[in-house]
């Protein structure tokens, strides 16, 4: 596993040494990074379920561990066949951002990423891991910045002011653990023996500190602007991936505690509200990026339902609802990266060809863009959860996990459970609405405007075959979902000492498959039966009930959803503006829904932190005398504290 | 053996439902002082609609090409997994899940939506739209009613949920089981899209809109796939509240397709003394109530009851 650190660390320095030559670097880089991460993604996958350790040679600062147990070998495979992905996709599509940046920095900074996350990953001491953290945090603040433009440095702000703390309040908890565990390496943590408030108050920092970074609500007002700002493939990695890393290292913490019912209750409750509030913002979403920004909110909120349910399960001594809770957190999780990477690296095909990220000002980009648009289809059916594609198959899996836990005795397991579920199908329904509205305002029907509709091209086929890859591999998950869920319940069952792998149960997707196969059979036979007339197709207008036809009628993504904001209109905020400039000129309008929480969470404490700040900065104005002053009544402070106390 | 008869399953309600569609619009029209047309008019209709030739919009793509058929199977493929010939031990009994059976109808939905985004049609793609807002709607309901019946019967199967109401381990004499009943068989009602929240007669109308565009043999595979959904989605209802059995395939097939032909008729009480309600005023209330009895249901499961 070394080799593969040190040879990410080398396509990194290389690219960034190449910086005079751009266009070599970024061709070297990206390449080499595809090369490399299929390495690793063959390397990790044929060592899974073993363990590898590697300790830092010489001593550098302390001497890091890093080690990777099943778990974490299952992740950095994750990483690696992602990042194999969206690098061998980087190949062309960075090009897009010569002018915006150098892109040996492009290049060399994603070459980085994915060996901080892998870092992250793997690393076995409070101090390494913390570090790694703020590195990997760092560049994908900076491959925000990759895309300069109005906005971008705080919208760069805004992600690492949610990061920032985030990070302390892991580092809080990672400190009072270490001191309570005595050893800063996490494999000799052991399960630590503390009361079970003590064990709530650690969870809690770490459910903040870690869910803050995977876009848990109501941390989640980062993702829309970070991801859409981002370029594509950085933000395809940092969903994809990066928030999986966060989600890992919760999973991997929050298993050192003592764990009880009640953590799984607060992991069903964050679950089920950022479910619903996740696809609710992605419904009213006029920008196709910020859309798929806002579901992965809800996904991360569908993954957390899956582990809230594995912990109740660990908790209460119910060994196959832990078992079916971390199978399916474990299989979405899975999912998720493929199916949600693959949609940000569409969006980066959409956005280069068309400039545009406003759904009413794009449509009938099918006749333009067949394979993009065929791609886009198959990644919207596997995040809406249809079936037999991968999204169903893993929220099966959670639906068995919350019903086996909702059966148990008592008010609290069955209020949370019952809410997970209906949080669940709720949310299932507005993907559906999502999704849907997204492929039909941008692909299907007529193009909105002209100009853009003209200069639209498909993209090179560079950019298209390692998302076919990732494609298939949504349909293979989601057909052969035995043979994954008993892969993944070997490995869970290994970390729960009473559980069976054979209690995790599976749908046999090859049946379902086999029986819609069996249905499809039927029209023809039917058509053929009945001679029906096969005539050659005829083309018109579309009919407009005997008005002329005009492309303005057909239904935008704003109208799309007018009847479910109105009902739903205590839960959005909107910004419009209609703008009139005379009688006969046309009139333009512009809506777009507000962060509800943004507006009501975010606002008041950013205004408060500035007037507080306004306030103490009256004591720094500058003054060389003053500063040597506040220095003197320091040390007189503390000559007559240690004169008293000590 | 157990494929034959989901086929037979599966044939046997395409061959009858447009009867029953017809004796539903006969009545219809007895009771609006009309003569009406025969009962056998839906059969009369698909088949002129298979010899007619078509036209379509110049806007449409390969999804206009494939709705049909996709409409078809994921119509078709929720009846087959109806428990209605088979039960517990059968191979198929595995995949008749509640789960499969919710997410194939949103694969429905999902289909009818981007089928009325991709004719560029204004009514379609309104009608869209109001699929969507009524999925949202029911979707809400219905899962809260299912999760009551699931958690009761501790599973998700369908021939299990069968096996022990049949059996008497689970039924109507816990009550959060009938008050959920109750607001299943309501929305079920919306599902079948008829009148106060929907009509699916005429192609200015709201459902129907999305099929605007739509003629010759695809529109009579469309037609015959809704109305295999109706059906589905009523017999879906008789499956978990009501599931009387016969203990032989092909007696349970008949009478479960006489049960749902006749709720499928009765309907039209309902649907005729109805007014018709706005979508953002009337359904959006008149869904609360269902919506409450549900919330009631699930009360009185988290209590124990």
């Amino acid at each position: 596993m070394e080799t593969i650190y040190t040879l990410f660390l080398l396509a990194s320095l290389l690219s960034i040494a190449l910086y005079k030559k751009p266009l070599w670097a970024h061709r070297l880089g990206f390449a080499l990074a595809s090369l490399f991460s299929l390495y690793a993604a063959i390397f990790f996958f044929s060592h899974l379920g073993e363990t590898l350790v590697w300790k830092l040679p010489g001593s550098f600062i302390s001497a890091p561990t890093f080690r990777l147990d099943s778990l974490g070998m299952l992740f950095s495979f994750l990483i690696s066949v992602v990042a194999f992905a969206v690098s061998l996709f980087s190949l062309d599509y960075a090009r897009f951002y010569e002018k915006k940046a150098n892109l040996a920095a492009f290049a060399s900074l994603m070459n980085a990423f994915i060996l901080s996350m892998l870092l992250v990953v793997a690393s076995d001491g409070v101090f390494s891991f913390m570090l790694l953290w703020e590195v990997m945090t760092l560049i994908s603040a900076l491959l925000i910045l990759i895309n300069d433009g109005e906005g971008a440095s705080k919208k760069a702000m805004i992600y690492l002011g949610i990061a920032q703390l985030g990070a302390f309040c892991l580092m809080v908890a990672l400190l009072v653990m270490a001191s309570l565990a005595g050893s800063f390496e996490f494999s000799e943590f052991g399960r630590l023996d503390i009361s079970e408030g003590a064990s709530i108050a650690l969870f809690l920092l770490l459910l903040v500190g870690l869910g803050s970074k995977a876009g848990m609500f109501p941390f989640h007002v980062w993702l829309p602007l970070a991801y859409g700002q981002c370029p594509s493939n950085a933000s395809a990695l940092m969903s994809g991936v990066m928030i999986k890393v966060a989600l890992f290292a919760f999973i991997k913490f929050s298993l050192l505690l003592p764990l009880s019912s009640t953590f799984g209750y607060i992991l069903l409750l964050f679950g089920g509200l950022s479910v619903l509030f996740g696809v609710l913002y992605a419904v009213v979403a006029n920008d196709y990026k910020a859309a798929i920004a806002y579901s992965s909110c809800e996904n991360v909120g569908i993954i957390f339902l899956g582990l809230g349910a594995a912990f109740y399960g660990i908790g209460e001594n119910l060994p196959v609802v832990a078992l079916l809770g971390f199978v399916a957190a474990l299989f979405h999780i899975l999912n998720h990266a493929l199916f949600k990477s693959l949609l940000f690296m569409l969006s980066g095909n959409l956005y280069t060809a068309t400039g545009s990220k406003e759904m009413d000002s794009l449509g009938g980009i099918h006749k333009k863009m067949p394979f993009t648009s065929i791609l886009f289809l198959v990644a919207v059916l596997a995040i809406g959860a249809l079936p037999p594609l991968n999204g169903f198959a893993s929220e099966w899996v959670t639906y068995q996990a919350m019903l086996q836990g909702g059966v148990e005795e008592g008010i609290a397991p069955r209020l949370f459970f019952t809410f997970g579920i209906i949080a669940l199908a709720v949310g299932g329904a507005l993907a559906i609405m999502a999704f849907s509205k997204a492929y039909g305002a941008l692909f299907l029907g007529l193009p909105r405007d002209e100009a853009i509709y003209e200069g639209i091209q498909e993209v090179s086929s560079i950019r298209l075959w390692p998302l076919a890859f990732l494609a298939s591999l949504c349909v293979g998950l989601g057909i052969f979902m035995g043979e994954v869920v008993s892969l993944l319940s070997t490995m869970v069952a290994s970390y729960i000492p009473t559980a069976n792998a054979e209690d995790a149960s599976t749908l046999s997707m090859p049946l379902v498959v086999l029986v819609m196969l069996l249905c499809a059979v039927v029209p023809f036979v039917l058509l053929y039966i009945t001679k029906a007339n096969h005539a050659p197709i005829r083309v018109t207008e579309p009919w407009a009930c005997g008005f002329i036809y005009n492309k303005n009628m057909q239904i935008g993504s704003n109208a799309f959803t007018g009847d479910i904001r109105r009902a739903l209109r205590f839960l959005l905020r909107y910004e419009s503006e209609s703008k009139m400039e005379g009688y006969f000129s046309r009139v333009t309008y512009k809506k777009k829904a507000r962060d509800l929480f943004w507006d009501r969470l975010y606002e008041p404490v950013i205004s408060w932190v500035m007037e507080a700040a306004d306030k103490i900065g009256i004591f720094q104005n500058g003054r060389t005398n003053l500063y040597a002053g506040y220095i003197l009544v320091y040390l007189c402070l503390v000559l007559i504290f240690g004169y008293y106390h000590l | 053996m157990s494929f034959f008869y989901l086929l037979l399953q599966l044939i046997a309600a395409l061959m009858v439902a447009p009867l029953f569609d017809g004796m539903a619009r006969k009545l219809r029209a007895r009771f609006q002082s009309r003569v009406g047309p025969s009962i056998f008019q839906t059969y009369r209709d698909l088949f002129k609609l298979l010899k007619r030739g078509r036209t379509k919009s110049h806007s449409t793509s390969f999804i206009y090409t494939l709705s049909p058929y996709l409409l078809f199977v994921s119509a078709a493929a929720i009846f087959c997994l109806l428990p209605i010939t088979y039960g517990v031990d059968s191979p198929l009994a595995g995949i008749s899940d509640i789960f499969v059976l919710l997410y194939l109808s949103a694969l429905f939905r999902f289909v009818f939506i981007i089928a009325g985004f991709d004719t560029a049609n204004p009514f379609a793609g309104v009608g869209s739209s109001r699929e969507a807002t009524i999925g949202f709607y029911s979707e809400a309901v219905i899962i809260i009613s299912l999760v009551v019946v699931m958690l009761g019967a501790g599973n998700s199967n369908l021939p299990v949920i069968v096996e022990a109401v049949r059996a008497g381990e689970y039924g109507y004499l816990i009550p959060s089981y009938a008050i959920a009943s109750t607001a299943f068989l309501w929305v079920m009602y919306v599902e079948t899209a008829r009148k106060p929240y929907d009509l699916a007669e005429a192609e200015q109308e709201l459902q129907e809109g999305v099929l605007g565009e739509y003629c010759g043999k695809d529109l009579a595979i469309i037609d015959m796939a809704l109305m295999l959904k109706q059906f589905s989605m009523l017999g879906f209802f008789l499956i978990v509240f009501e599931p009387w059995g016969m203990g032989h395939s092909i007696l349970s097939l008949l009478l479960f397709l006489v049960e749902v032909g006749v709720l499928y008729v009765l309907a039209v009480f309902i649907d005729n003394f109805g007014p018709r309600f706005t979508m953002n005023k009337g359904v959006r209330i008149t869904m609360l109530f269902p919506f409450s009895i549900a919330c009631l249901a699930l009360m009185l499961y988290v209590i124990g009851v």
